[in-house]
């Protein structure tokens, strides 16, 4: 397949200009600047009368196929609200070409058997690539480490209790040991259970207008100080989930400046609304940790400016119509966003040119595929044939009829949104074209 | 002045001649509540349901008391006894409810938000009869009313609230009351209970009652929940009632007839002495006659006019 005249942006080689890339196989075996057909034809091994086949991708980006290292895909268990297949059709959709899946579901991933289901579920899907993070603790109790050799070699590539914060320092402190014989990071959700109590968004005066519960930023922050630390004295590997204070970008960066072996991601919802964006009939804007301070929202955008923050990541949480249809206290928390996430930067910062394309590409897919190992994050020759082609111009409205994911919990349904990705490959195989996935048979 | 809610969730999105126009409209329904035969016809055919998922004597009975004076069918969706017990959600409560075509529903619900959350869904209209910690709008208005009363209007006059701010619904509904029609508010209570926060509500912040209460020409205490000190907002009941318990000794340091308020029910002995209670200053029971008459007005304004008053 020979994709024409694409702008091509490629961090990993400092590449943000035109090029053809030709793929063979399902991976990229040239990519150079306005190639002829016989250039094609001698790489591809086609004779002179055969068709090559060709995208015109003029005036369309180029990016490495995205990862995403937050997603929560609720199989098994919750199959409801999303399960592996529509949820890594969803993430194709959205440009997302690898995805983590979070752990807790029900039951939690904390058995071999279960990793590999999720991850053997992925591969029956063909859409994404489905890689599994397993559970720090059994049964997601806090108490005692999985079998995390097992686990890692059932094709677990992180450790997570997400969904809840590891209270008790000591089992944090033996999980970041453990974990090194796996070399795996741990992906810490942190959260003090009893400073966010039953709080329901960001303590401030806006929770006080609203007479909702609040949940203080320290309940997040404490946790981030109490990790870089145990992280600091272990040498361990850790990976901080979702940051959305200030207080934890400060304590992070002072962590990197120290040499700890820390990386953070944040979510495009915490760079893009506030707790002023919350009513109290808006539950679609209920997540946690819960929507910032717009002074926090600032030291996010700073901290992923100047390299504190290493990676976007959705947080993709789906919950059905009726989980959401309740008053804002009584409904879970989280926002889907696999589908949305990309415009959503795109618009709210990328083109307003707080943000790069060049550092886009390098947060949510680069750093990433880095950070956790993974056979992804550029465009080198060689390398797997994931890949997007994204219309910065391509308008389209979020609604229930064009959603792949099973839920519609998104701040954006009913919007117009602008910037998608209008093809996608996955090992060469094109799996989205003209927004539409495509039903492939394995 | 027509009226042209379909709602009342709080005293946010009111006027202040709204505000007035109720009170106003109260005055007569309080003389409606003096006569032997309490019956009017004027709001016969329509159907009233009181959905109380908190248990509430004091406010349902009012709301219930309002209604049937001004002749509308009240239906109690008693919630121990209900398909709620069965799981059944609020918004299919409410599409049951909306199937019965009524005319106008009361929620109380422990969560906030709940009255809004209502309001989107029901063709009829909704009185919020106290949403979690959100908002108490009937209660603050028959604190207006009560206020007007007893001082005459509300520019120039200190208004002191004491208790458990941050947690208190009648204490948010009454500052926004308050401040629209010009009286001055000062919130009185520990700093656990009083977070810097409640600044939102842009009236003083005070931790020192004593120092307060000098000048003041209403003082109302809230009602204490008892659990927060078992959550350790305060260390004992002991403390709270010397910091900040009304008793009449240390309400004539306001140097004036102050008028002395409680939404009840009351913790005597705690918020509250009993020597203030049962004082001439305190209005503590015509608050409670009060709450009929301004619900009566506000169920009439609702549903009373022409239909064409609802927008």
């Amino acid at each position: 397949m020979w994709l024409r005249q694409a702008f091509v942006v490629d961090p990993s080689q400092n590449l943000a200009v035109e090029r053809d890339i030709v793929l063979k196989d399902g991976v990229i075996i040239e990519i150079a600047q306005n190639l002829q057909p016989e250039d094609v034809r001698a790489v591809l091994g086609l004779s002179n009368s055969e068709q090559i086949p060709q995208v015109n991708a003029a005036g369309k980006y180029l990016f490495p196929g995205l990862v995403d290292a937050h997603v929560h895909l609720r199989e098994p268990g919750q199959e409801d609200k999303e399960d592996i297949r529509s949820g890594s059709r969803a993430a194709v959709r959205g440009g997302f070409t690898s995805i983590l899946a979070m752990a807790n579901t029900k039951p939690v991933i904390d058995q071999r058997a279960l990793v590999e289901f999720v991850r053997i579920q992925g591969q029956r899907a063909g859409f994404a690539k489905v890689y599994p993070v397993a559970a720090v603790t059994k049964g997601f109790k806090g108490t005692e480490l999985v079998e995390m050799m097992d686990l890692f070699e059932g094709g677990a590539v992180a450790f997570s209790d997400d969904g809840q914060g590891i209270q008790n320092s000591e089992i944090m402190r033996l999980a970041l040991e453990y974990a090194k014989l796996t070399a795996c990071p741990i992906i810490a959700h942190c959260e003090d259970n009893n400073l966010a109590g039953q709080g329901v968004m960001r303590r401030g005066e806006a929770s006080a207008r609203l007479g909702l519960r609040g949940i203080p930023a320290s309940a997040e922050s404490v946790m981030v100080a109490r990790d870089v630390l145990l992280a600091g004295e272990t040498e361990g590997k850790l990976h901080i989930a979702h940051v959305s204070t200030k207080e934890s970008v400060q304590i992070i960066k002072k962590a990197k400046k120290l040499g700890i072996d820390v990386t953070a991601e944040v979510n495009p919802h915490h760079l893009l609304f506030t707790d002023e964006d919350i009513s109290l009939t808006a539950t679609a804007y209920k997540v946690n940790p819960p929507l910032p301070t717009r002074a926090d929202q600032e030291a996010l955008i700073e901290g992923l400016l100047d390299g504190t923050i290493d990676m976007l990541a959705t947080d993709h949480a789906p919950h059905t119509w009726e989980d959401k249809a309740k008053p804002f206290a009584e409904v879970p928390f989280g926002i889907n966003a696999l589908e949305t996430a990309l415009a959503a930067v795109w618009q709210g910062l990328v083109a307003k040119g707080k943000l790069s394309i060049q550092k886009l590409v390098e947060l949510w897919s680069l750093k990433p595929a880095q950070r956790f190992g993974l056979p992804a994050g550029m465009l080198k020759i060689g390398a797997p044939a994931d890949m997007v082609l994204f219309d910065p111009d391509y308008k389209e409205e979020i609604s229930a009829a064009n959603l792949e994911s099973k839920s519609l919990n998104t701040p954006f349904l009913g919007k117009e949104m602008q910037g998608f990705p209008v093809m996608v490959w996955v090992d060469g195989k094109l799996l989205l074209e003209n927004r539409q996935i495509i039903d492939v048979k394995n | 002045m027509k009226w042209k809610h379909k709602d009342l969730l709080d005293l946010d999105v009111l006027q202040a001649e709204e505000i007035e126009h109720i009170l106003h409209t109260a005055g007569p329904m309080k003389e409606i509540l003096q006569r032997p035969i309490k019956k009017l016809p004027t709001l016969r055919g329509k159907s009233v349901v009181l959905l109380f998922y908190e248990s509430s004597t004091r406010t349902r009975t009012s709301f219930e008391t309002a209604a049937k004076i001004l002749g509308a069918d009240t239906t109690n969706f008693s919630v121990t006894q209900s398909s709620v017990n069965k799981g059944e959600s609020l918004l299919d409560t409410a599409r049951t409810l909306q199937a019965m075509n009524v005319d106008l529903v009361i929620v109380r619900h422990a969560s906030s938000g709940a009255a809004d959350f209502l309001a989107q869904e029901l063709r009829a209209g909704v009185i919020n009869g106290g949403d979690g910690q959100h908002a108490h709008p009937t209660q603050a208005l028959l604190d207006l009313f009560t206020l007007k009363e007893k001082l005459g209007g509300f520019q120039g006059k200190k208004i002191v609230i004491v208790g458990d701010v941050l947690h208190s619904r009648v204490a948010r509904s009454n500052v926004l009351g308050l401040k629209k029609l010009g009286a001055e508010v000062v919130l009185v209570g520990p700093p656990t209970l009083l977070p810097a926060e409640m600044n939102y509500l842009g009236v003083k912040i005070s931790y020192d009652l004593d120092a307060e209460l000098p000048g003041a020409d209403a003082v109302m205490a809230l009602r204490l929940q008892l659990e927060r000190q078992q959550n350790g907002l305060f260390p004992s009941i002991r403390e709270y009632a010397k910091l900040y318990g009304l008793n009449l000794e240390r309400i004539r340091k306001t140097g004036k007839q102050t008028v002395v308020m409680h939404p009840g029910p009351m913790n005597r002995g705690i918020e509250i002495a009993s020597d203030l209670a049962e004082s001439p200053l305190s209005v503590i029971d015509e608050q409670v006659t009060n709450g009929v008459a301004v619900r009566m007005a506000l169920i009439y304004l609702l549903i009373g006019g022409a239909s064409s008053d609802v927008a």
